[in-house]
């Protein structure tokens, strides 16, 4: 009997030690085919590396297990069942399109796991989906909803012409692709511009989605004159209707793009010239932001590219945050974890301190604002928040020449 | 005569509705006409494939991407302007869509149609996600100064860089009807496009005369890709669409009615730009498309039925 007990607690034992010597899985959900999804996987993979260099987590490395979404509600769900039955991962990472979000919170419900998101900005689908606290404890959100997003472009856009009396807007077009993207982005401005400046918008065809042509949505937008020109489509719309919008003279004060991302050498491009974004980070922000200029330079030594948007640092961001928690709390184990998760104090590559508080629905949202840049000679500057600035705006948008 | 006299009524009708649109809206008629024109040098190339090898090239989209990405690496490799990087990309399209021809659909020629749609729409898959491999989906653009090249006409100003499509469709059409009229080969395609088999018994090599024609068609595809890439970014993606757009106005114009592309592009595009006139309207643009085909398509078989 004896030699029973004592061959148990051997075995006991030996398992133990194993599974504390045994990595931290942690599985991350991108569409690696779309830039954000492969620069976010790739930066999310630089931060496990330089952790691991460092000595791992509680003794123990991280491993980082990528699959790839496509873009799809059925492959995100499918790659949730994968990574937690057959992978065994300890917690979740990774997102980047509100439709393939959305699909994933079955799975997520179902299993419980941590789960820190890169994307998903979309509060009418997602965020309703996860529903209030309790139930979506689980869940911290690092991107900001579509109604942050608003909020802090309306508050950017006040405190930008009260620092800069010479800008002033009074009429708002905004352009919007045809998609759900899109007309989302015509809700919200209607929603939150509405009020206090004049709106006007016209829809148009992407050229991501076989469309390209924008002349009539330009057409209309040199008829109501705006002070501010948005455009909410895609990167492969940035160029062209920069080139069909000189070839029509439209010179709005202020012309402004809200793509996920910039097409590949748009900065080289001489049309780019003090054209303004919407944004969470730009390379600019390593003069002044320590953290910012540490992933960079990481970042641009391991995969011999420059990150080309925000879902990088993002994403960098999320391993270290889920890193430190883990560290706090001793473990992996759900509710210790999400403990641990809501005293989070991380000084991030995005020029902010993010903590975790409660939104519109769920109880744990981290980033709330976004940032209003411009391209000058090449580079993306913050010209807000105010703090963060790294160059003054050029205003008016120069007349062509 | 009865049929004669709906042709010079619709003519003259046609020509009423020109005018007065020239008159109401003539932004209508600029990028209408600018926008059949990229239709319709896209289209033709799979028409005179239609036309003559019969087979409905489900990668035609694919293969202009491909195009203009040869054409992109080129200008980005060497500085060349797509302009004049067109002649070695239309070269190295043709020869690629010759080799496709010869070791792919060559083989599919004699199987059922279905055997043929399958194979180029599987070609078409394999050349975007091997180029998504090479270049990731990332787009890109070349800035080309000449591309905003505008006039202004009192108030109006508008864009001209892209009647270079029309210029190039219409030399195009101009071109095949030469090549299709004038030429021992053109006139060979016509007879191996009307019946193969009888063709082939009065000695005409047909097999030489499918592949010279595939690798025609994939010139013209060539060089309309470095012209894409002057005005549009590129990725993957790209040429999808304009499959199924050129596929239904080679349907809606005729299988073997060249010119007949030109006055179905003309027809789409400025439907298209007359209904984006009116905000109300402007969704419905995508729609015309179908209705238009349906329209013409059902009329044809209406006609044909009663003749």
């Amino acid at each position: 009997m004896k030699r029973i007990v004592a061959l148990a607690t051997a075995v006991l034992m030996a398992q133990l030690v194993a599974a504390q010597g045994a990595p931290i899985k942690i599985g991350g959900i991108w569409p690696l085919s779309d830039i954000t999804g492969k620069q976010g996987s790739a930066a999310a993979q630089l931060a496990v590396a330089e952790i691991n260099k460092a000595g791992g987590v509680l003794g123990r490395q991280l491993e980082l297990i990528v699959v790839d979404d496509e873009l799809k509600a059925d492959k995100a769900a499918a790659a949730v069942e994968k990574l937690v039955t057959v992978d065994k991962v300890d917690v979740l990472v990774g997102g980047m399109a509100s439709g393939a979000e959305l699909g994933k919170i079955p799975a997520f419900k179902k299993y419980g796991k941590v789960v820190i998101a890169t994307g998903a900005a979309g509060s009418g689908t997602v965020e309703k989906a996860l529903g209030p606290s309790p139930d979506s404890d689980f869940y911290f959100h690092l991107h900001p909803w579509d109604y942050n997003q608003g909020a802090s472009y309306s508050e950017g856009w006040d405190a930008i012409q009260a620092q800069y009396p010479n800008m002033k807007i009074k009429k708002i077009f905004l352009a919007y692709e045809e998609g759900a993207f899109g007309k989302s982005s015509w809700d919200q401005t209607k929603v939150l511009f509405g009020g206090r400046y004049t709106v006007d918008g016209a829809p148009f065809k992407s050229a991501a989605m076989g469309g390209g042509d924008y002349a009539s949505m330009l057409e209309a937008a040199k008829d109501y004159k705006p002070d501010l020109f948005i455009w909410a489509g895609y990167d492969a719309d940035a160029l062209p209707m920069l080139e069909q919008a000189k070839a029509m003279k439209f010179n709005p004060g202020i012309y402004l793009g809200a793509p996920p991302g910039w097409p590949i050498g748009f900065g080289t491009s001489r049309l780019s010239a003090n054209v303004m974004l919407y944004g969470m980070w730009a390379p600019a922000m390593n003069d002044t932001n320590k953290a910012s200029k540490k992933f960079y330079d990481g970042f641009v030594a391991k995969f011999k590219e420059e990150p080309a948007t925000y879902f990088a640092p993002l994403s960098y961001s999320a391993i270290f945050i889920l890193a430190d928690a883990i560290k706090a709390a001793g473990t992996v184990e759900t509710a210790a974890l999400i403990k641990a998760l809501k005293a989070t104090k991380y000084e991030s590559p995005l020029g902010e301190v993010i903590t975790f508080s409660k939104s519109n629905i769920i109880a744990h949202q981290g980033i709330k604002r976004q940032k209003i840049l411009q391209w000058q000679a090449g580079r993306q500057e913050v010209i807000w928040p105010l703090e963060a600035k790294t160059e003054v705006p050029v205003y008016p948008f120069p007349q062509w020449k | 005569m009865a049929s004669k006299r709906i042709k010079t009524m619709a003519t003259m009708a046609g020509a009423a509705a020109f005018v007065a649109l020239a008159i109401w809206k003539p932004t209508v008629l600029i990028y209408g006409t600018q926008q059949a024109g990229l239709y319709a040098s896209i289209a033709i190339p799979m028409g005179l494939v239609l036309g003559i090898v019969h087979i409905v090239n489900l990668a035609h989209g694919e293969f202009m991407m491909v195009a203009a990405y040869a054409a992109y690496s080129l200008s980005m490799a060497t500085g060349m302007d797509p302009l004049i990087a067109l002649i070695p990309t239309a070269a190295a399209t043709s020869l690629f869509g010759f080799l496709v021809y010869r070791l792919t659909i060559r083989n599919a020629l004699k199987a059922p149609e279905l055997n043929q749609l399958i194979l180029t729409f599987g070609l078409g898959i394999t050349l975007s996600q091997i180029t998504n491999i090479l270049f990731t989906s990332q787009t890109r653009k070349l800035s080309l100064d000449y591309v905003s090249a505008s006039v202004t006409i009192g108030e109006l100003s508008f864009g001209i860089w892209s009647f270079v499509f029309v210029a190039a469709a219409i030399a195009m059409t101009v071109g095949l009807k030469l090549f299709l009229t004038r030429t021992m080969m053109g006139k060979a395609a016509v007879a191996v496009g009307q019946n193969p088999r009888g063709a082939a018994i009065v000695g005409i090599d047909v097999d030489r005369t499918y592949g010279f024609i595939f690798a025609l068609a994939l010139a013209m595809v060539g060089a309309v890709g470095a012209l894409f890439l002057t005005k549009s970014s590129i990725f993957p993606g790209v040429g999808g669409p304009f499959t199924m757009k050129s596929f239904c106005l080679v349907a809606m114009a005729g299988v073997g009615n060249i010119p007949g592309i030109l006055a179905a592009s003309l027809l789409l595009g400025l439907s298209e730009a007359f209904l984006r006139v009116f905000r109300e309207l402007r969704g419905w643009a995508d729609i015309v498309f179908f209705v238009l085909i349906i329209a013409v398509i059902l009329g044809r078989s209406l006609k044909e039925r009663k003749s």
